[in-house]
């Protein structure tokens, strides 16, 4: 592999990583806030992505449906939570039977709404103009697209941050993640905590799918993909935490990538096998939290 | 001091317990996720009873093993639509027979398929069973249709062992209860192959398949053709069955030198790859893409459109094939359904044309299976993919194949047929 050739090879981890890292973020807010495994976050992820699909149908404009897509998926999950979520909250298997039976009731709707033009075929979500192109990078073309990716996970990175430690509502969601008991015992709502936290965990799924699509396109089973992937990112970064999805994601997404440069029969394998490294001798994640004597 | 200690254990244990219950509850949704489908219940289609003049006959049982959820269920559709495109047609009789279809779904999953199998042996007693898409679900119910000398024809699954003799069976082998009405791998992989080197003069070809068991085939037959011609494969590159990303792959295309591309790819995979295709820059810096068919099929095209241009595949059919029975079919399915009919709609077509033909020649008998073999044996049509005959050593079509070139006028991107390849035999014995 020539230094080039590897460069190239870095960028495509990088961006693939930054996608992984939209798609993990959701999954991660709501366990660490809620301890709720949701495991519909696939299917809220390939909803994202059809309902941008339909955005940008009717509309024309990408940008519109970066909108639209994570707050209707907001929407969707500031219903499902207080109808489904609450009263199943602290019984870990009833939450999980409930979120797969939603993912399949997700995904089964979506294929069989042709006359939405969704369905059970290949669908893919244009490149916005301007991001369209390719641009040199060391000589070479190289998708804008990818690195307008790298670009937002970074935006994205920084305004979760931003939010989760100098806003109020941040401070709240920390003080839920450590003790929810007794923040409600301090007076907060933390039933309409949750359910925000929920909203905005399944918006980030949205968004993701909206993000997401160009490169990975629509098409059935895309939700089972997605779900496995950012589970592998949150069991490899630390569950709970925002810089446990970044840094899981920094760590799938290049070895996914330089997995299937070197030995492209065993580039799942790969990320598995880091998995159950990180299990072995790291069982909370690279950045988990081991809350001893705190 | 030591109450605080407690306190902070518990909660230290507490996290520990969530993350294991994390660990066992996301295990035992991929266990579920996975299993799902099998409870997907199967749908019968009833046809009304036969009112046309005459005494109509027994009723005859059709069983229809396709997919109808997971990544192939739009094949499944289109092939079910054009099912029962030709019995409608048809006043839902064949040989004067009232036709009863039921339709199964294989789910892309041979355990499945083969519990689907056995129910229509067992339980639903078809009299033909038809469909199956997946080559390892037709593998994983070839023994299961030879014991019950049920007769099969396979509408799509082209792995070329269904129709070989092979050793100790395996993976797979021929029966004479086993009929195909779509392809052999060979056919769409080894013809291209011959013609590269030979017709097209080209020196040197890199490959890039699925890795999965059809893919792996595609790529040795292209392989066997284009080096018995004097060709030469300089490389070789695989990539998992249904990748999120293909970038990586195709960085690694652009950065070796031979610049013909063999690839076996469809759906999903076809769209992601062409799409890293065009936007690494291939066609510029002079790279080619060539393929089995289905690499181009108008599934793939309706999304990639224009960035497929130049592509050269080959198949045993095209939408702009110009023949009247093409035609034909074409205008029936678009009045029906307001669609264009694809690849698989045709193999399906053809499997209940051959179907037809074979009753119409036994009276409409099922009962004797050696005679209806012997009828389907004998069956010669028109097809929309041109003349269409089964090998009387193989079941398998024998067929001509198409150099197809994508091209793009007016904003619609098509097949252009470019050249032809007569009378394609599987050289399976």
């Amino acid at each position: 592999m020539t230094f080039e050739d590897a460069l190239q090879q870095a960028l495509n981890g990088l961006s693939f990583g930054a996608l992984l890292f939209i798609l993990a973020a959701g999954l991660s807010l709501i366990f660490g806030m809620m301890d709720v495994v949701n495991l519909a976050h696939g299917a809220f992820y390939m909803l994202g992505a059809y309902v941008a699909l339909s955005v940008t149908r009717a509309t024309g404009s990408f940008w519109a449906a970066v909108v639209v897509a994570p707050l209707a998926l907001a929407v969707v999950g500031l219903a499902i939570e207080p109808l489904l979520l609450r009263r199943l909250r602290g019984r870990h298997l009833d939450q999980v039977l409930i979120t797969i039976g939603l993912s399949l009731v997700i995904a089964d709707f979506i294929r069989l709404r042709d006359d939405w033009g969704w369905g059970a075929t290949v669908r893919a979500l244009p490149f916005p103009p301007g991001l369209d192109g390719s641009i040199a990078v060391a000589g070479s073309a190289y998708p804008t697209y990818r690195l307008f990716v790298v670009a937002f996970g970074a935006g994205l990175a920084l305004l979760l941050y931003v939010l989760h430690r100098r806003t109020s509502v941040g401070a709240l969601v920390r003080a839920g993640v450590d003790d929810a008991e007794m923040l409600s015992a301090l007076g907060v709502d933390t039933d309409r905590l949750f359910t925000l936290t929920f909203a905005v965990g399944a918006g980030l799924a949205g968004l993701a799918g909206v993000v997401a699509a160009p490169v990975f396109g629509l098409q059935p089973g895309m939700d089972v993909d997605a779900l496995i992937y950012s589970l592998i990112v949150v069991v490899v970064g630390g569950l709970g935490s925002l810089s446990g999805a970044v840094a899981g994601s920094a760590v799938v997404g290049p070895a996914d990538t330089f997995g299937k440069v070197l030995f492209p029969q065993f580039a799942l394998a790969l990320i598995f096998a880091i998995m159950a490294l990180v299990l072995l001798f790291r069982p909370t994640g690279l950045l988990g939290r081991v809350r001893i004597g705190r | 001091m030591s109450e605080r200690d407690d306190l902070a254990s518990t909660r230290h244990a507490g996290i520990r317990m969530s993350r294991r219950k994390f660990l066992i509850t996301s295990s035992a949704a991929a266990l579920a996720a996975a299993c799902a489908p099998a409870s997907t219940g199967g749908n019968a289609a009833t046809s009304a009873a036969a009112t046309a003049a005459g005494t109509p006959g027994a009723p005859l049982k059709l069983g229809q093993l396709l997919p109808f959820t997971k990544v192939y269920a739009e094949l499944g559709n289109s092939m079910k639509r054009s099912t029962d495109l030709y019995l409608k047609l048809k006043g839902n009789k064949l040989a004067n027979r009232p036709v009863t279809v039921i339709y199964e779904d294989e789910a892309n999953d041979p355990q499945v398929g083969l519990a689907k199998t056995q129910k229509f042996i067992d339980q639903d007693k078809v009299d033909v069973m038809l469909g199956v898409v997946a080559t390892p679900i037709a593998y994983a119910i070839r023994n299961a249709v030879d014991s019950a000398k049920m007769i099969y024809i396979c509408t799509n699954a082209g792995g070329n062992a269904l129709t070989r003799t092979t050793t100790d069976c395996k993976p797979s082998c021929k029966s004479p209860y086993i009929f195909r009405t779509s392809f052999s791998s060979y056919q769409i992989s080894e013809p291209i192959g011959e013609y590269m080197a030979g017709k097209k003069g080209v020196k040197e070809v890199f490959t890039f398949v699925a890795d999965y068991g059809f893919g792996t085939e595609s790529q040795a037959d292209f392989t066997t053709g284009f080096t018995k011609n004097g060709g030469k494969i300089t490389g070789s590159l695989k990539a998992p069955l249904a990748s999120a990303d293909f970038v990586p792959f195709v960085t690694q295309l652009k950065a070796q030198p031979t610049k013909d591309i063999y690839s076996f790819f469809s759906g999903a995979d076809a769209v992601k790859y062409i799409q890293a295709w065009t936007q690494l820059g291939l066609p510029a810096a002079g790279y080619k893409m060539n393929g089995a068919g289905f690499l181009t099929e108008q599934d793939v095209l309706a999304v990639v459109k224009e960035q497929a241009n130049g592509a050269v595949t080959s198949l045993f059919w095209a939408v702009e094939l110009d023949n009247p029975e093409n035609k034909a079919f074409k205008d029936a399915y678009q009045k029906e359904y307001n669609l264009l009919p694809d690849v698989f709609a045709v193999q399906a077509w053809d499997g209940m044309q051959a179907l037809d033909l074979a009753l119409q020649a036994t009276k409409g008998d099922t009962s004797d299976k050696q005679k209806l073999i012997a009828a389907l044996e004998a069956v010669k049509f028109n097809s929309p993919r041109g003349a269409f005959e089964f090998d009387k050593d193989t079941h398998n079509p024998i067929q001509d194949m198409y150099m197809r070139e994508v091209k793009t006028t007016n904003g619609v991107t098509v097949n252009t047929i470019s050249d032809k390849i007569g009378r394609v035999t599987d050289p399976g014995k």
